[in-house]
């Protein structure tokens, strides 16, 4: 990247936490946010758990009109990204026109639009407005809205990696002077469609997600949204701003493997973690840890382990790779932006989090995955990677 | 934000709509002004006449066995065809180019939309025993890309975008920006929508089918973008180059005009192809009162990301050295502005 880019504002809301600060000692001290689902009936699936945001009231945050015009995901979008705003303090600093939303998402409306499909086929009369948020672009609309941002509008969908992708594809924005700053993360939420979807592939775990432990089973999964505000360094630090940390680059590809099936050579993973590196200027050495994509599904972990000994090599059994999931949930297509926002948060305090649930070491994952605690470090960067149904695979490269 | 485009050309192009599947019935319903939409059949009880832009003359059994074809949703079967022949149409073969410099950005419409309503309509009928899992992996909006990149072998940088109607337009800024960082040599990019009965009943619920719905659309443009210096040094036939991207996220009130003249080229284009609500902008019609126009929400449709088949078929219709603008617009925004130069002057 042309020039380096800082992160200046931090927001989340999940069903780990519902700010900045309880989210991060959330990570730093392993509190995961598993428990049961009450969103919608869970009694048919085998498991009945994930990481759902609780006690919120939309009414009461946006007014009856205003949270009946708005998708689930859009309502998360808008609180999350309205932390960042205004940690950054950016409003009023720059032009609008110079100032861009990126958003990546998932099944986004989709808990909404469930709700009118079930009275379609009972040819019940239900309200339009439920199927509002159905695309996941609406969601960064009604954010430039909110937020008077008029220099761009885009919104990444690639399943789990979409708001890791929105947060690279923001920082290439600022750092080639393109826009001046950039409110990018994701949001996406609970529904029918992938509650019961992931379980008919049978990769939802009946208990808390335990990543790269022995015998577990796959997923939990989770939602909420998470963004940041990203700026020039240099304009940053002449107005004062708090920075945060910096994305120092990402890299973007597709395994043209499986549509839901890692490549077990993990050789393409390598490669696109390799390209952040080095577009980042970042070498092997620098990093200290990498925040995995790390969902618990059996074949993911051993390819995510393989891919990172085909980087690292030699070095790969000192570079922790831990999931932030058993805290968060996997939160699909704000996954990637959650646990970018967990990373930055760690590297901020020095701290390497735990990958929760520890059931049994696996001899197929062989490295070292923090299970046993957090952990202290001196290492000021770290990668997050994001892996995706379709294949498709994205790494951040994070740093203060 | 305008985006100056070095030394990227398009060497590839098709099109599935509801002209037919190829550029060729593509330009000549542009040609004669015809219009290809049709009626939507009553028998799916969407309720007042409604017509749709169906691309009802694709097959897929035409371009794949059907047990294959079985595996993918309509948007997917689109893309892969449509991705399949711009790059035979760039002269690119399976194998020819390293896969891990050739990519793809699609802009996705309503892509997923069909497989999730069919899963969650099995779920929601008949319970668990209802949900068939082989419809779940293509209810991600980027399984057209997706599949298009497991066919064709493309391991390059992969997004899929949707914004409004401005979902191609998204996708294939999202692809020069790729090669002018020099993640790819190749991109394929465009954009891929799919109808369904169920969508129709949605736009009638939310009164969207006698405006923006109206006629909407399906189909499929694919474009093949090339580093010049890579499509010379093959020999490929360059059928345009791109000279700049320039977006607006959305209008502010009262900076409307300056917002236009950030998109708006100072020397007027000899074609403007139209897509998504740019045709109802009336400020585009005075900024370009000498341009042939190309709008294609009145003779195929319009949908969330037809611009890929708008861009095809401004490209198509360039003769060496003239300038081609294309416009797309979403009503809550963003707006594009994409200027080609045909074929590869000196």
């Amino acid at each position: 990247m042309s020039e380096r880019v800082v992160i200046t504002g931090l927001g989340i809301f999940c069903g780990a936490a519902q700010n900045i600060s309880s989210f991060r000692c959330a990570i730093l001290e392993g509190r995961s946010g598993v428990g049961p689902i009450d969103l919608f009936d869970v009694s048919p699936f085998p498991a009945g758990i994930g990481v759902q945001v609780r006690d919120f009231d939309p009414v009461a945050r946006f007014g009856g009109r205003g949270a009946a015009r708005l998708s689930r995901a859009d309502q998360f979008g808008l609180i999350a990204a309205g932390e960042a705003m205004e940690a950054s303090g950016i409003r009023g600093i720059y032009d609008p026109y110079s100032v861009g939303v990126v958003v990546g998402a998932g099944a986004a409306g989709m808990f909404q639009a469930e709700q009118w499909l079930k009275g379609a086929l009972q040819e019940l009369k239900t309200s339009p407005s439920l199927l509002r948020g159905v695309l996941p672009d609406r969601t960064a609309t009604v954010i430039a809205e909110e937020f008077d941002i008029a220099g761009h509008q885009g919104t990444i969908t690639t399943a789990c990696s979409s708001s890791a992708t929105a947060i690279g594809w923001g920082a290439d924005l600022v750092s080639r002077g393109k826009l001046d700053a950039v409110v990018c993360g994701g949001s996406d939420t609970l529904s029918i469609l992938t509650f019961a979807g992931f379980n008919s592939l049978r990769v939802v775990d009946t208990n808390p997600c335990s990543p790269f432990s022995l015998g577990r089973q796959g997923i939990t999964l989770g939602e909420g949204a998470a963004f940041m505000v990203l700026e020039r360094e240099t304009v940053a630090r002449e107005r004062g701003a708090t920075v945060y940390g910096m994305v120092r680059g990402y890299a973007v590809g597709g395994e043209a493997h499986h549509m839901t099936a890692p490549d077990p050579s993990g050789v393409v993973a390598s490669r696109i973690m390799k390209d952040a590196l080095s577009i980042a200027g970042i070498s092997m050495e620098e990093v200290g840890w990498v925040n995995a994509h790390g969902t618990g599904t059996p074949l993911n972990d051993v390819v995510e382990s393989t891919a990172m000994k085909l980087v690292f090599g030699e070095r790969a059994t000192d570079v922790p790779l831990v999931s932030t999931k058993p805290i968060t949930g996997h939160c699909l297509g704000a996954a990637g932006a959650i646990e970018a926002v967990a990373t930055v948060l760690a590297l901020g305090a020095g701290t390497i989090p735990q990958t929760l649930h520890f059931r049994g070491r696996d001899p197929e994952c062989d490295l070292d995955y923090c299970h046993t605690g957090p952990r202290s470090t001196a290492s000021s960067v770290a990668m997050s990677n994001s892996f995706a149904f379709g294949g498709n695979i994205t790494s951040l490269v994070l740093s203060l | 934000m305008k985006h100056d485009v070095a030394d990227i050309v398009v060497t590839g192009l098709s099109a599935i709509s509801a002209a037919g599947v190829g550029i060729d019935p593509l330009l000549t319903a542009v040609a004669s002004d015809r219009c290809c939409l049709s009626d939507v059949p009553e028998t799916l009880a969407i309720g007042a006449k409604l017509r749709w832009g169906r691309a009802d003359q694709f097959r897929a059994a035409d371009f794949m066995p059907p047990l294959k074809a079985r595996k993918f949703d309509r948007s997917s079967i689109f893309a892969v065809v449509a991705s399949g022949q711009a790059l035979a149409n760039a002269g690119i073969r399976k194998g020819d180019i390293s896969p891990d410099r050739i990519g793809i950005t699609i802009g996705a419409g309503f892509c997923g939309i069909a497989n999730s309503e069919e899963f969650i309509s099995g779920y929601f009928l008949k319970g668990v025993d209802g949900v068939a899992p082989m419809l779940f992996p293509n209810t991600v909006a980027n399984a057209a890309a997706s599949n298009a990149s497991i066919e064709h072998g493309l391991q390059g940088p992969n997004v899929t975008a949707v914004q409004r109607f401005c979902s191609a337009e998204s996708a294939l800024q999202l692809a020069c920006r790729f090669m002018e960082e020099g993640r790819a040599d190749v991109m394929v990019t465009g954009g891929v929508d799919e109808l369904t009965p169920r969508m129709m009943q949605g736009f009638r619920d939310m009164r969207q089918d006698r405006l923006l719905a109206a006629g909407f659309a399906e189909g499929c443009g694919a474009i093949v973008l090339e580093r010049r210096s890579h499509a010379e040094s093959r020999g490929a036939k360059i059928l345009a180059g791109i000279t700049t991207v320039s977006s607006i996220g959305r209008l502010l009130a009262g900076r409307e005009e300056e917002a236009l003249h950030r998109l708006l080229p100072s020397h007027p284009p000899a074609w403007v192809s139209l897509s998504g609500s740019a045709d109802l902008l009336q400020a585009f019609a005075d900024a370009l009162p000498g341009a042939k126009r190309i709008s294609t929400a009145a003779l195929i449709g319009r949908s969330l990301a037809m611009g890929g088949v708008s861009m095809a078929a401004l490209i198509a219709s360039l003769s060496t050295g003239e300038h081609g603008l294309h416009l797309a617009a979403s009503p809550e925004g963003p707006y594009f502005a994409i200027n080609f130069i045909g074929g590869s002057p000196a």
